[in-house]
């Protein structure tokens, strides 16, 4: 599995644990009855903590994965040869990681199903505005379909490296 | 209507270039061996620009390193 492939893998998993532990806080403080489900405060609260979260997970996350992949290339280097110099591993790393034209396509076209995604929401959470339904409930739906819409963007980019752009 | 399908002889030019490795070709043309592998798997056609960089690297025109078959798309 590539630099690439790994790095992309990471993405869907820490999406799906802020998803989930979002989920998870949310319906546990209105089960306890800690919050009301009308509670509109407690819900942007909650969302903002989860996007702040998610955006130091992933920051953190990226770091120590960073980390992990360059230590794990320069053993498996050591490993090959005994000689190997400091500057030929920090080549191997620099090439190992770097980004090129097939990445940023592939970006691109992730990105494309993911602004679909995060658009559909939106236009389902108008939907459900116009039908009466609850500004909590557009408003969860906006917070997932947006985070769905990140987690399809890993997926679409892990079957784009898997499978190739042609 | 017609498709075309990109080929390519890169295994075959790294071979004669003292086997010369996916890694190699990746840092001669400034590319990941990811896309390298995925060009030579004709799972990725390159962009111009890099297909001339990887003749260039082999020393021969560009058609010697990619070839273009037409097909025929009602399968």
């Amino acid at each position: 599995m590539s630099y690439q492939e790994k790095r992309t893998l990471f993405t869907i998993i820490s999406g799906l644990f802020i998803l989930v532990s979002y989920g998870l806080y949310t319906y546990g403080r209105i089960q306890s009855g800690l919050n009301a489900f009308e509670d509109l405060k407690f819900w942007t609260n909650s969302m903002l903590m989860f996007i702040g979260l998610g955006i130091v997970i992933t920051i953190i996350g990226q770091i120590v994965f960073h980390i992990l992949i360059a230590i794990s290339i320069a053993i498996k280097e050591k490993m090959k040869d005994q000689s190997t110099s400091e500057a030929h591993i920090e080549k191997t790393i620099q090439s190992e990681m770097v980004s090129d034209e097939m990445d940023k396509l592939i970006e691109m076209k992730s990105i494309q199903i993911s602004f679909f995604f995060a658009g559909m929401g939106f236009v389902a959470g108008l939907i459900l505005m116009a039908f009466d339904y609850s500004v909590v409930i557009m408003l969860n739906l906006l917070f997932v379909s947006f985070s769905l819409g990140s987690i399809l963007e890993g997926i679409a980019q892990f079957v784009y490296y898997r499978k190739g752009l042609r | 209507m017609k498709g075309i399908k990109i080929t390519n002889n890169i295994r075959k030019l790294r071979f004669f270039n003292n086997e010369m490795t996916q890694q190699q070709l990746a840092e001669k043309v400034g590319a990941s061996r990811q896309t390298i592998v995925a060009v030579e798997a004709e799972k990725y056609t390159p962009s111009l620009e890099l297909a001339f960089k990887i003749a260039q690297v082999f020393n021969v025109e560009i058609g010697e390193v990619f070839m273009c078959e037409i097909q025929d798309s009602k399968k």
